[in-house]
């Protein structure tokens, strides 16, 4: 009987002990990282426009900062040697910074937006509070590669201004700023300003703006190609990103002609079904090559402007040039992005640079759509996951799927094992 | 003696022989889990209402057992190129049976009746991992009502039948990729329960030197869920656009094919074997047919396209003394799940089985029999066809088990 029971013990050790066990899970193999060769991830910066420093919704507010792609990619760096990554963050009290864009309802489908008015970051009117740490994130919205060399534009941009010192706004230019920091690895995504800004304002130069110039290949090529000697004078190696056709963003294929057309058939009982849009070649009927900006006054259609009737819907009263880049002017802007990213490679391939071809991937969103773990990401206005309530900038999810694409770019280039973001823990648009 | 031999030499050399069970976690009889899931041929008592119908027409007296198992199913996820690993919850899943034999003492019939819960578990990944667009938690659980009778055609052979009817319980949750205002994740929550018929069939035969043979079938059972409660947790906004609906969906059980055999080693020592067949080739698809379909809920097609399975078992019972016999077995079992198919509702491989167990008889009417099985699910690396989630799936399933029998 003794023996019995310590054999009965025995056994109820061994389920006790295996009970013990349970809560340990199976263990999977671990992913062993790695910097790959030739390159110290140690102080990254990141160089570039609003797409950087996480502009979203038409504003830059801190949710956006904190998963702004380059933000992501520092995260995921520190596995492989990356030290901290500071960002000009606004603060907790003024953390909706700019104000921004957000969904108010959905009425019969339609999106209204509403703009967000509290805890904003204003000193006074036109200035934002000023950042005065440390800072890696370098991102300022409306960048340019031109204007990345005017002084005085630190007077003019605000965002960029909240960044310098009192004593050099107006008098340091941008590449001055982000270039003596003394950086091991950067990040630079700058071009599309130069021709998003004039594609925004229906693809016509303002000359009282200076953001709406479309800037010359010679141009870019001169600026670009100095700003990554620059910035690799000492050997650091860096990752470039390609500039995105502008009609793959919402901002341009959300309001379509075909969708102009139906409301003013509606409206008007079916007198009118045509929409007249002036272009370089004269005055002519909108066809769906003709590409509107979302922000388009729709309601301003039809009305009565600088006293002519029906506005838009009649050859004597035509849309005004400014609301719509026409047919030619896509394929304009379109061979001149793709001038760019002619030399943006070229520069890369040069000084050994990784290319994150944003223009292909983007492509890609809007042609066939992504799916990722269960998400369709694609171009559409607020459904698609990917674009913001601006049409232009990414989503939280927008801007972790392109820090993934940048890090593809850098194991590939330097054969390293950077673990990639999980992109399911970022939000698309908000809905009410 | 010889015949021992031939028989143990054809079991190691071949094969297809050792092949049984499903991927399903069988805890109908704590003796056989002991022993891995082997001894449909070596058992005869009222479990054999599952495992051999045939056998339990040779039961000399009656009896009535009731078990529980404490399954704890464990699996580790790490999405390809990313240094987190996610783990599922901590769930006990606790199937039961309870099986009772009527009939005259040493005669040539028996009826049995037998209630177990041949499949189910409990898998819960949470809110906060790659997958959560394919699956948030998963609980299935399929109880068997088996009313069985059998009879002696010989002193050797028995034959037996039963009559299946099974109730279905399924509860599902999935986060849908729409943003809430507090930046959440909508959810779809899935829920009903189903019915399904099916029967088992089965013979058992004694060899003049104790060595036993069984054969048994059970057929497939169709598992129809009607009118389940489809909600779906979104922001008000969009609330038209998902409606909280009712849905249908059929969930095929598929039928399986025993070979079990046993013949003493010694006096005190019995080996058993056992080799199943499964016909999981009939889970083509999940669908889910709602009742309300607007442009974005569609009802949903799920490719599964399990392929046949097949297990293999291998165990030893050891009657120490009157009072004490101990159990211990091994197993292998060939997962039904194709590699593109491999989703987080069952992350399957290959499986390699051990246990142990032990029967005590506390009096002459009364047994105790506790049993513990650990299986390991060998890692899985996929890329799922449908949702792209791509990465490592490792699952570890503990089980142990205790039964109380009451013999008359």
């Amino acid at each position: 009987m003794k023996r019995l029971n310590n054999t009965i013990k025995i056994y109820l050790g061994i389920i006790s002990l295996s009970l013990t066990t349970y809560a340990c899970a199976p263990e999977i193999d671990s992913f062993e990282s790695s910097a790959g060769s030739d390159v110290d991830f140690t102080k990254y910066i990141a160089v570039g426009n609003s797409l950087t420093a996480g502009f979203a919704d038409r504003g830059l507010y801190l949710e956006g900062q904190q998963v702004a792609f380059p933000n992501l990619i520092a995260e995921q760096l520190k596995n492989v040697g990356g030290g901290t990554f500071n960002t000009p963050f606004f603060s907790e009290e003024q953390r909706n910074g700019s104000g921004y864009l957000q969904l108010k309802s959905l009425t019969d489908g339609q999106p209204v937006m509403e703009q967000v008015t509290s805890n904003l970051a204003y000193r006074e009117a036109g200035k934002l509070t000023k950042y005065t740490g440390k800072i890696h994130n370098y991102g300022v919205p409306g960048m340019r590669v031109d204007l990345a060399y005017i002084p005085q534009f630190g007077a003019l941009n605000m965002y960029f201004e909240r960044l310098l010192p009192e004593a050099e706004v107006g008098t340091k230019s941008y590449f001055d700023f982000v270039t003596t920091r003394s950086h091991t690895f950067f990040s630079f995504w700058l071009g599309n300003n130069d021709v998003l800004g004039y594609a925004m304002n229906g693809a016509y130069e303002n000359p009282e703006d200076a953001t709406t110039t479309f800037t010359s290949v010679t141009n870019f090529t001169n600026g670009y190609g100095n700003f990554i000697n620059t910035l690799t004078t000492n050997g650091q190696k860096g990752v470039v990103a390609t500039i995105p056709d502008v009609s793959t963003i919402p901002f341009f294929t959300t309001v379509t002609t075909a969708r102009l057309q139906a409301g003013v058939e509606a409206s008007t009982g079916g007198a009118f079904d045509e929409i007249y849009i002036s272009t370089a070649s004269g005055v002519r009927i909108a066809t769906a090559e003709d590409l509107f900006t979302l922000s388009f006054p729709t309601d301003t259609l039809g009305k009565t402007s600088n006293g002519i009737l029906a506005y838009g819907l009649i050859p004597q009263n035509p849309l005004h040039d400014r609301f719509v880049i026409d047919k030619d002017e896509v394929a304009e802007i379109a061979g001149r992005v793709n001038a760019f990213n002619t030399v943006i490679k070229q520069v890369a391939a040069s000084k050994k640079l990784a290319i994150a071809d944003a223009h292909a991937y983007l492509n890609k969103v809007k042609t066939t759509g992504i799916s990722y773990n269960g998400i369709n990401v694609n171009a559409a206005f607020i459904q698609g996951n990917a674009f913001s309530l601006d049409g232009i900038h990414l989503t939280p999810l927008g801007n972790a799927l392109m820090a993934n694409l940048f890090i593809d770019a850098i194991n590939l280039q330097y054969n390293a094992r950077i673990p990639k973001v999980d992109a399911t823990k970022y939000r698309g648009v908000k809905y009410p | 003696m010889h015949m021992k031999k031939l028989l143990l030499s054809l079991l190691l050399a071949s094969p297809t022989l050792l092949f049984a069970q499903g991927s399903q976690v069988n805890t109908q009889s704590l003796k056989a889990v002991g022993m891995a899931g082997a001894g449909s041929a070596l058992f005869v008592d009222e479990a054999s209402i599952f495992y051999s119908p045939g056998a339990l027409a040779k039961m000399d007296g009656n009896a009535i057992s009731i078990g529980a198992s404490a399954i704890m199913y464990r699996s580790a996820f790490r999405e390809y190129n990313s240094t987190e690993i996610h783990e599922t919850k901590f769930k006990i899943t606790p199937p039961f049976s309870v099986f009772a034999t009527l009939g005259p003492k040493n005669s040539w019939w028996k009826a049995g009746i037998g209630v177990y819960t041949p499949f189910g578990g409990s898998v819960d990944w949470g809110t906060d991992w790659p997958g959560k667009y394919e699956l948030n938690h998963l609980q299935m659980r399929a109880i068997y009502i088996q009313p069985t009778l059998s009879f002696k055609i010989t002193e050797n052979f028995g034959i037996g039948g039963g009559f299946v009817y099974n109730v279905g319980l399924v509860d599902l949750s999935r986060s849908i990729p729409v943003t809430m205002a507090d930046g959440s994740s909508g959810q779809a929550n899935l829920s009903g329960t189903g019915t399904g018929m099916g029967y088992n069939l089965g013979v058992h035969y004694h060899l003049e030197d104790n060595v036993s043979l069984s054969l048994s079938y059970r057929s497939k059972v169709v598992t129809k869920l009607k009118d389940g409660d489809a909600d779906f947790s979104v922001p008000p906004s969009l609330a038209a656009s998902f409606p909280n609906t009712t849905f249908n969906a059929e969930l095929p059980l598929p039928a399986s094919f025993n070979f079990g055999i046993s013949f003493p080693a010694s006096s005190k020592v019995d080996i058993a074997a056992d080799a199943t067949f499964i016909g999981y080739d009939i889970y083509k698809s999940l669908d889910f047919d709602y009742a309300d379909n607007t442009p974005v809920l569609q009802d949903t097609h799920q490719e599964k396209k399990y392929e046949n399975a097949f297990s293999g078992k291998v165990g030893v019972n050891y009657k120490t003394c009157e009072m004490l016999t101990l159990r211990a077995g091994v197993g292998y079992v060939y997962t039904p799940v194709r590699g593109p198919y491999v989703s987080p509702e069952t992350p399957d491989n290959n499986r390699m089985m051990a246990s142990a167990g032990f029967t005590y008889l506390l009096s002459d009417k009364w047994d105790l029999t506790a049993a513990y099985v650990l299986q390991k699910v060998q890692a899985r690396t996929v890329t799922n066809k449908a949702s792209g989630l791509s990465g490592t799936y490792k699952t570890n399933i503990h089980a142990p088990g205790i039964s109380l029998t009451y013999k008359w």
